[in-house]
């Protein structure tokens, strides 16, 4: 599953329409809860632990494909 | 430049290698493996005019080969416009054996959502949901569909079934966030707090589904974080103004006392343990004084293991105080009234799956709660609720071979069947005992089963291994009707409706018949393996019960009654021969407390015999009890076959002109015999000594028409509501029957016997 297949099931908007510029200011569903259900989703999709910092930095997909790499995951 | 030009042509010497394989493989009719995956990948549009082109050239093609070339032409043709989906689309259609829901799910991903409910599409996405019936890929494709089509009731049921497939954070706010864009379906409403010493906000959307699965309409408030004391102890509070009918109270002991984290020693925790069961219990005493509301309060959990580890696993450790703290939180619920214990580390150690928490999330964001955690909690919400409003179902209707026991008695006879101390075997024997625990909190258990009778009645009367008997069971239907038949006979028997019925069967054919007959009965569905039977009618909401009174333990017995007073109907002469024969006697009386609780079940759940069908919940029924502008009437009846029990109420209000009777309900196994005559007589006997007259109100809803011509049949007028009294509080349609009280104004059945109640003059 890639990362836009993921913010879609999370935030309910067509893959098709997100991309690495993507992120809390540009969909309304990705409020404070919204990030946890996506750093939740995230860690088992990609079976990940992210620390507390890199949580709070991933507020757009290109930062969360960077960091996801930095993890060593592969999609 | 020279190189990278000569690889270019390398590649179309290639790629017209590729199709000229293929098409040699078409017109042989061999499929090429190799060469459809390889074309596939470098002409994604050429593979795909291949597929097509011919009649069978798809089909040639073995399915292992197929399948990942589908997958992969979804893949390399995102965005690629309308046709190409289209054509992928009739792709799949022709060739369902070789389309993986997965591929199916990509695909539809990728054309808009409003191409969905074209034909081809719709009808690809239906086949691969009944191929694919608990993928939660597809199943949120089709609950997405049928929202944008309007299609709200449909939207509802697969958003239901979305989550049970998938209880993961995102799918269940996902479907949380459809619901609340699709219009308010018309469900009977629940007010549910969530108060806790942590965040609870993420465990909303999933009590929410599992109180949809439920019809119901649940309203659910949140108390800001780790307000609960001031919103359980204030008068003013969020909490007070919400009025919940159910509150659910989360505090973990991490947060009542941080020492936990440290190597605190036991002898200093067990002082400040009873200071913060104390804490909870207080603010549980005032919610249960201030509110109607059930309580449900998690026992406690501590995320932290000892400190002391392997040196504390000698003698008493903190896992053993901690259990002496959740006995007496559960020793102090017990005092009180609606309050109950759930058992958070219970339900921890039997989450199917996933870690108990996020620590990074309980640091980051106070939640306590890992995923599949809230789901367990949100089911045992359920298991609150669905009693709290009515839900529970008063029989059980059970198929017999593959449910009660392993095989097919008419073709493995007596002694070939599974059942007994061992596996294949005793999956079925733990399965009755837990059916027989039923009876005790007076659900009926019943058979509905096709075979030969005299085979089946065989085992159940001499088997060795059976635990369920004859007597357990109120009704038999073994016989080779339908089962929709069957079943509807079993209501008409007990004098039930078939919503208040759990059909258990394992054959989904039997199963799917029945919902199509009967959408109101419960059919859950048996998982495969019999070993799986018990743990799944465990859970259902809809059998528990939040008291027992003496009528359900005996309610089995009843009905036992029932089947030989039908007898005696049969073998009298006349009707009124026959009602004296059973000599029936009543007893009616103001109801006291200790009556309260049935009184609840009979408001909650009498639905044919019922005037104004007011649910009225305990909290104020209690209060008509005490209230002296009010009369909340019981009745209690017996005849010589057995103590019915109390199996009727009236709520009459005494105002200055005329008494105003407001509830008048009877259960319906007391039907046909003058029960409800005479009681009505008791009332307007004891109005009169008052008032010059009596009115009745009548509300008609589907269920009851047993008692739409109660007040008409015993001389009562229809009135007209009087002026300056508006049909407010929601009663348009209430009915106003009026009856002048002289003597006799509705005579006292003269088969029936009074009794003055012990204690009473």
């Amino acid at each position: 599953m890639k990362p836009e297949d993921v913010l879609a099931k999370v935030f309910g908007v067509p893959a098709r329409e997100i991309d690495d510029r993507t992120s809390n200011r540009t969909l309304p569903a990705w409020d404070s809860l919204g990030h946890m259900t996506l750093i939740v989703e995230l860690e088992s999709t990609y079976a990940v632990s992210f620390s507390a910092e890199e949580t709070l930095r991933m507020n757009d997909l290109g930062t969360i494909k960077r960091v996801l790499r930095e993890r060593g995951a592969t999609w | 430049m020279t190189s990278a030009h000569s690889s270019t042509e390398a590649a179309a010497r290639a790629l017209s290698a590729l199709r000229e394989r293929l098409a040699r493989a078409t017109r042989t009719g061999v499929g090429e493996a190799g060469a459809a995956l390889a074309l596939a990948h470098v002409d994604p549009a050429a593979a795909l005019a291949w597929l097509r082109a011919e009649e069978g050239s798809a089909r040639a093609l073995p399915a292992e080969v197929l399948t990942p070339v589908l997958a992969l032409l979804v893949d390399r043709m995102v965005g690629g416009g309308d046709r190409p989906a289209q054509e992928l689309g009739e792709l799949f259609w022709q060739n369902p054996e070789s389309a993986e829901p997965e591929t199916i799910e990509r695909f539809l991903r990728q054309i808009p959502a409003d191409a969905w409910d074209a034909p081809p599409i719709a009808a690809l996405l239906d086949r691969t949901l009944t191929r694919a019936p608990v993928h939660a890929g597809i199943l949120r494709l089709a609950a997405e569909r049928a929202a944008l089509a309007g299609r709200d009731a449909d939207a509802h049921r697969l958003l239901t079934r979305l989550g049970r497939s998938d209880s993961s954070q995102a799918t269940i706010h996902h479907i949380y966030r459809i619901r609340r864009a699709l219009a308010a379906p018309e469900w009977p409403s629940v007010r549910v707090a969530l108060l806790s010493s942590y965040t609870v906000d993420a465990l909303v959307p999933y009590v929410d589904l599992e109180l949809r699965a439920l019809g119901l309409r649940p309203e659910i408030q949140v108390a800001p974080f780790n307000s609960w004391t001031q919103e359980m102890l204030a008068e003013d509070s969020d909490l007070a103004r919400f009025s919940p009918e159910i509150a659910l109270l989360a505090v973990s002991i991490d947060d009542l006392l941080p020492a936990l984290a440290s190597a605190t020693p036991l002898s200093e925790l067990e002082a400040v343990g009873e200071e913060a069961v104390g804490r909870v219990l207080f603010a549980a005493e005032r919610f249960a004084a201030r509110f109607s509301a059930v309580l449900v309060v998690t026992s406690f959990h501590s995320a932290y293991r000892s400190p002391a580890g392997v040196l504390e696993t000698r003698g008493r450790t903190r896992a053993h105080w901690l259990n002496d703290l959740n006995q007496k939180l559960g020793d102090g619920l017990a005092a009180l009234p609606r309050a109950y214990l759930l058992d958070l580390p219970d339900l921890l150690a039997r989450r199917p799956a996933g870690p108990s928490e996020l620590p990074k999330l309980r640091y980051l964001a106070g939640m306590r709660l890992g995923e599949h955690v809230m789901a367990e909690v949100a089911r045992a919400c359920a298991r609150y609720v669905a009693p709290l409003k009515g839900l529970t179902r008063k029989c059980v209707v059970l198929d017999l071979d593959q449910t009660l026991w392993g095989g097919t008695v008419g073709e493995d006879g007596l002694e070939g069947i599974r059942l007994g101390g061992t596996s294949p075997g005793i999956e079925y024997q733990d399965f009755q005992r837990y059916l027989q625990s039923l009876t005790g909190r007076g659900i009926l258990l019943t058979i509905n089963s096709k075979n030969n009778y005299d085979d089946a009645i065989e085992v159940i009367r001499s088997h060795p291994g059976m635990i369920l008997r004859e007597s357990d069971f109120s009704a038999i239907r073994i016989n080779w009707q339908p089962k929709a038949e069957n079943l509807a006979a079993i209501a008409a028997e007990l004098g039930l409706g078939v919503d208040q019925m759990v059909f258990l069967d394992d054959h989904p054919n039997e199963r799917e018949l029945m919902r199509q007959a009967f959408p109101r009965v419960l059919v859950p569905d048996l998982p495969h393996d019999p070993a799986l039977y018990r743990s799944v009618v465990e859970v259902l909401p809809e059998l528990q019960t939040l008291v027992v009174t003496e009528e359900d333990r005996g309610r089995r017995e009843q009905y036992q009654v029932i089947r030989e007073r039908n007898v005696a109907r049969e073998q009298s002469k006349s009707l009124e021969s026959y009602l004296e024969s059973l000599a029936i006697e009543v007893e009616i009386q103001a109801a006291d407390d200790g009556q309260i609780p049935r009184l609840l079940q009979l408001f909650q759940r009498t639905n044919q015999f019922n005037l104004t069908t007011r649910r009225f919940e305990l909290g104020e029924l209690a209060t008509f009890a005490q209230d002296p502008a009010y009369r909340l009437l019981a009745l209690r009846a017996r005849d010589r076959f057995g103590d019915h029990g109390l199996v009727a109420a009236a709520l009459v209000r005494k105002e200055r002109a005329a008494w105003r009777i407001d509830s008048f309900l009877m259960s319906c196994r007391v039907i046909g015999y003058g029960v409800e005559t005479a009681f009505l007589s008791a009332v307007a006997a004891e109005a009169r000594r008052e008032v010059p007259a009596l009115i009745g109100e009548f509300v008609p809803t589907k269920k009851n028409a047993p008692a739409k011509d109660f007040y008409p049949r015993h001389g009562f007028v229809r009135s007209e509501p009087e002026a300056g009294r508006s049909a407010g509080d929601g009663s348009a349609a209430v009915e106003l029957w009026r009856l002048e009280l002289e003597p006799r104004s509705v005579p006292w059945p003269v088969w029936i016997t009074v009794l003055k109640p012990a204690g009473q003059a």
